[in-house]
C-alpha cells in the first residue's frame, strides 16, 4: 500500500511563530494563546497577527497580515471566526509558513462541511498541512510551543518526558494533561487533531512512532477515518513502542436489521477491539488505565514472563494482591531453593518463606532489601510487584531511598503498590520522580504488569 | 446485499476445502425418503424471509423412519407457507458434538473480518466471540481462539486448535476472494478430529 503522511516537524519544534488572532482583549482565546506562548517560554520569535492591530499587541510587533511579516515562519496557530480562516490559511500559503494549527471551532462538527473543504483545497494548493480545525493544537514540552488557548494558572504544564498523548478530543486532552502534569512520568508530546480535516490519525500515529522523543503514546480516539492505512502504520508503530489506546463512542451500527448472526455480533466498536488486539495495541479501559499504563511502560523494562513475586510488609495487601494477579490470569510462583535458603537464614522471623512473601509489619528498609536482592535472583520470578505500606513504623523515607537504589539495578520490571494519604503519598512521588510506577491498588498494579506482559508477548511474536 | 444458494455456497466452501454436511433441496416426501437412505436426516425450510430458523419452527431434525420423514415433510411445508416463496433442504444428520460459529463481515471502515465463538442458538445470548481483520495469519487465529472465554470447551486439545486455525484461514481467504458481505456457519459441530457446517449462510 502506498501512503502519504503529514509531516508534524514544524507543527511540533518550530523556530517561530505567528498568533493569527493574537489580541490586547483578555476574553480572546487569541489573547490566552499568545500570552501562554509568553508565559511557558517559547524560545524563538513571535509574530502577533491581527486585521485591526496597531502596530503592538501584549508588547509584541504586531501585523495586520502573515504577508507582513516577511521572515520565515514554521507554525501559524489560527484563533479567528470560521468565515476568514480560509483567507487567512491561503495567506499562510502565500507566506511559506510550513505548517498550521487551526483552533477556530464552526466547522463540520457544526454541519459546515463546505467551510472545511476550501481549508482542505487551500492546504493541498500550498502543500500546507494543518491540524484542525476545532482543536487545542500541540503541547511540545522540549520546544515549549505550546498552542493551548488553556490559561497556565488553570492547567499545569507537564514535565519533558518519553510519553507522547494524542486526544481527538480537546476536552479529554485538557483535563488529562492536568493530570499527566502530576505524574512522576513526563511528556514528550501532545496533539490534539479535532477535526481531522487534513492531519489525521494515521499521521499523528505515524510521526509519533519514528518520533526519537517518544517512547511511549497513549492515545483517546474517537474514530478512524482512514481504516486499511490506519492498520498499516499500526503493524509497525506497536512493534517499535506501546501504544495504549482508548475509544470514546460505542457505536452499534452492528445492531438494527442484521441479516446475520456475524453481522449482528461485530458491530463498529467490536471491530475496534479486534483491530487494535490484532495489531498489538494496549487497550485502555478508561482515561485512568492511559495513565495507569503510561508510566510502567515509559519506566520498566518488558518481559514476556508471567511469574510474578509479590512482597508485603502487611498480610491483607499480599492477599487482594494476589487475587489481582490471578485475576488478570498471571502467576504466582514457588521460590527456588536458593532463595528459600537465603530467606530462611536472614529472615528467621518470617513463618513462611512462600509468595506472598509477607515480610511482616515491623519490616524495615533492610528487611525489604534482602527480599528484593533474593527475587532479583531468583529464575522463578519475572516480576515484583512490591508492596510498601507507610503506616507501619519501619517504612520511613529511608525505604524510599533504598527501593530506589534496588530499582536503578534491576533488571525485572518492578511494580509499587502503596494504599494511604498525606504521608504516604510525600514518599509515593519521590519513588515516581525516580522513575518507579506506584499504584494505591493491587488491581491497578497487577493491571499494569499483565497490560506490560502482554505486549511484551506480541512484540516478540507469542500469542497473545 | 444478496442470499447465495445453500446448494451453490456449500460448492464455494468446498472448493476452499471447507467440509459442510451432505445436503439436497427435496420437492417432495418421497424425494426426502430417497434422499436419507434409512440414516437419520434433517428438514430445513430455507426463505429469505426467516432468519431464525430455529425459532420460526423451520427446522425438523432427526427423522429416521420413512412415515416420520413424510409426517415431517408435510408439516414443514405448512409452516413455512408464509415465508413463501421457500425451499426444502435434506441434511444428514451430524453426530453430536460442540457448536461454533464462524463467520464473517465487511466493516466500513477496515474491509472484510472474520469472526469465531461459541455457536448454536446462545449465540446472541453469550456472545463470547473473537474478531480479525482479513486476510488473518496463524497466528491471528490462533489469538482468536485464546481469546475465547470457551476456548477449553472448543479447543481442548492441540489437534482442535489446529483444526479451527486451518478453518479459520480457510474462511478468511475465501471471503477475502470472492467479495463476500456476510457469511454465517452456525453451528459448525465440532468432533474429536473433524467438523461439520451443518447450516450456512452466505450473502454477497
Amino acid at each position: 500500500m502506498k501512503m502519504k503522511f503529514a509531516d508534524l516537524k514544524h507543527m511540533l519544534d518550530p523556530k517561530s511563530v505567528a498568533i493569527i488572532g493574537a489580541s490586547d482583549k483578555p476574553d480572546k482565546v487569541g489573547h490566552a494563546i499568545m500570552q501562554n506562548y509568553i508565559d511557558v517560554g517559547f524560545s524563538g520569535p513571535i509574530y502577533p497577527i491581527n486585521v485591526t492591530s496597531d502596530g503592538k499587541i501584549m508588547g509584541y510587533t504586531a501585523y495586520k497580515s502573515i504577508l507582513d511579516v516577511k521572515k520565515e515562519i514554521d507554525l501559524a496557530v489560527i484563533s479567528i471566526p470560521a468565515q476568514f480562516v480560509p483567507k487567512v490559511l491561503e495567506e499562510c500559503g502565500k507566506a511559506k509558513v510550513k505548517g498550521v494549527v487551526i483552533v477556530t471551532a464552526g466547522f463540520a462538527e457544526v454541519g459546515e462541511v463546505a467551510l472545511q473543504e476550501q481549508l482542505v483545497k487551500i492546504s493541498k494548493k500550498y502543500k500546507l498541512p494543518f491540524i484542525g480545525p476545532n482543536c487545542l493544537g500541540v503541547m511540545d514540552t522540549r520546544s515549549r510551543n505550546d498552542t493551548l488557548f488553556l490559561p497556565t494558572y488553570k492547567i499545569d504544564r507537564p514535565k519533558i518526558g518519553g510519553v507522547s498523548f494524542v486526544s481527538q478530543s480537546g476536552s479529554v486532552g485538557s483535563s488529562t494533561l492536568d493530570l499527566i502534569s502530576a505524574e512522576g512520568f513526563g511528556l514528550a508530546r501532545f496533539i490534539s487533531y479535532g477535526n481531522a480535516a487534513v492531519v489525521d490519525e494515521v499521521d499523528v500515529l505515524n510521526y509519533l512512532a519514528h518520533d526519537p522523543e517518544t517512547k511511549v503514546i497513549i492515545f483517546y480516539m474517537e474514530g478512524v477515518r482512514r481504516g486499511k492505512e490506519f492498520i498499516e502504520v499500526a503493524k509497525t508503530a506497536t512493534k517499535l513502542k506501546p501504544v495504549v489506546i482508548i475509544k470514546g463512542g460505542v457505536t452499534s451500527s452492528g445492531a438494527g436489521a442484521a441479516h446475520s448472526h456475524t453481522a449482528s455480533l461485530a458491530g463498529s466498536s467490536e471491530a475496534y477491539d479486534a483491530i487494535f488486539r490484532q495489531f498489538g495495541f494496549v487497550i485502555a479501559n478508561d482515561i485512568e488505565d492511559l495513565l495507569y499504563y503510561a508510566k510502567v511502560f515509559d519506566t520498566q523494562p518488558l518481559t514476556t514472563g508471567n511469574r510474578i513475586a509479590i512482597v508485603t510488609n502487611g498480610g491483607g495487601h499480599g492477599v487482594l494482591a494476589t487475587d489481582a494477579v490471578s485475576k488478570v490470569g498471571l502467576v504466582i510462583p514457588e521460590l527456588s531453593k536458593d532463595s528459600k535458603k537465603v530467606l530462611r537464614k536472614k529472615h528467621a522471623a518470617i513463618v513462611s518463606i512462600r509468595l506472598p512473601l509477607d515480610i511482616g509489619g515491623d519490616a524495615d528498609e533492610k528487611r525489604y532489601m534482602v527480599a528484593l536482592d533474593t527475587l532479583e535472583n531468583d529464575p522463578n520470578v519475572d516480576a515484583i510487584l512490591l508492596i510498601t505500606l507507610f503506616q507501619t513504623p519501619g517504612a520511613d523515607e529511608r525505604l524510599v531511598e533504598s527501593v530506589i537504589a534496588h530499582s536503578k539495578r534491576s533488571k525485572k520490571p518492578l511494580v509499587v503498590v502503596s494504599t494511604g494519604s498525606t504521608y504516604t503519598k510525600s514518599h509515593t512521588a519521590l519513588m515516581e520522580a525516580a522513575g518507579i510506577p506506584v499504584y494505591e491498588s493491587p488491581t491497578a498494579a497487577a493491571e499494569a504488569l499483565a497490560a506490560l506482559i502482554k505486549y511484551a508477548k506480541y512484540k516478540a511474536g507469542m500469542v497473545v | 446485499m444478496q442470499l447465495m444458494d445453500y446448494i451453490a455456497a456449500r460448492g464455494l466452501l468446498k472448493k476452499y476445502g471447507i467440509k459442510s454436511i451432505d445436503s439436497s433441496y427435496v420437492r417432495s416426501a418421497d424425494e426426502a425418503v430417497t434422499f436419507s437412505k434409512g440414516k437419520p436426516i434433517v428438514l430445513k425450510a430455507l426463505s429469505d424471509k426467516a432468519l431464525h430458523k430455529s425459532r420460526n419452527k423451520l427446522v425438523e431434525l432427526n427423522l429416521s423412519k420413512d412415515s416420520e420423514i413424510r409426517q415431517s415433510f408435510n408439516a414443514l411445508s405448512k409452516r413455512a407457507a408464509k415465508f413463501k416463496p421457500y425451499k426444502i433442504l435434506a441434511q444428514h444428520m451430524s453426530a453430536p458434538g460442540i457448536e461454533i460459529i464462524i463467520g464473517s463481515k465487511v466493516d466500513p471502515q477496515f474491509g472484510p473480518m472474520v469472526m469465531i465463538g461459541l455457536g448454536g442458538i446462545y449465540v446472541e445470548t453469550f456472545k463470547d466471540v473473537a474478531l480479525r481483520v482479513c486476510p488473518i495469519t496463524k497466528y491471528d487465529a490462533q489469538s482468536m481462539i485464546n481469546q475465547l472465554k470457551s476456548k477449553r470447551v472448543i479447543a481442548p486439545d492441540p489437534k482442535s486448535v489446529k483444526l479451527l486455525e486451518e478453518l479459520l484461514v480457510k474462511v478468511s481467504r475465501m471471503v477475502t476472494q470472492n467479495k463476500i458481505s456476510e457469511l454465517d456457519l452456525n453451528p459448525i459441530i465440532l468432533h474429536s478430529s473433524t467438523y461439520d457446517a451443518v447450516d450456512l449462510r452466505i450473502l454477497k
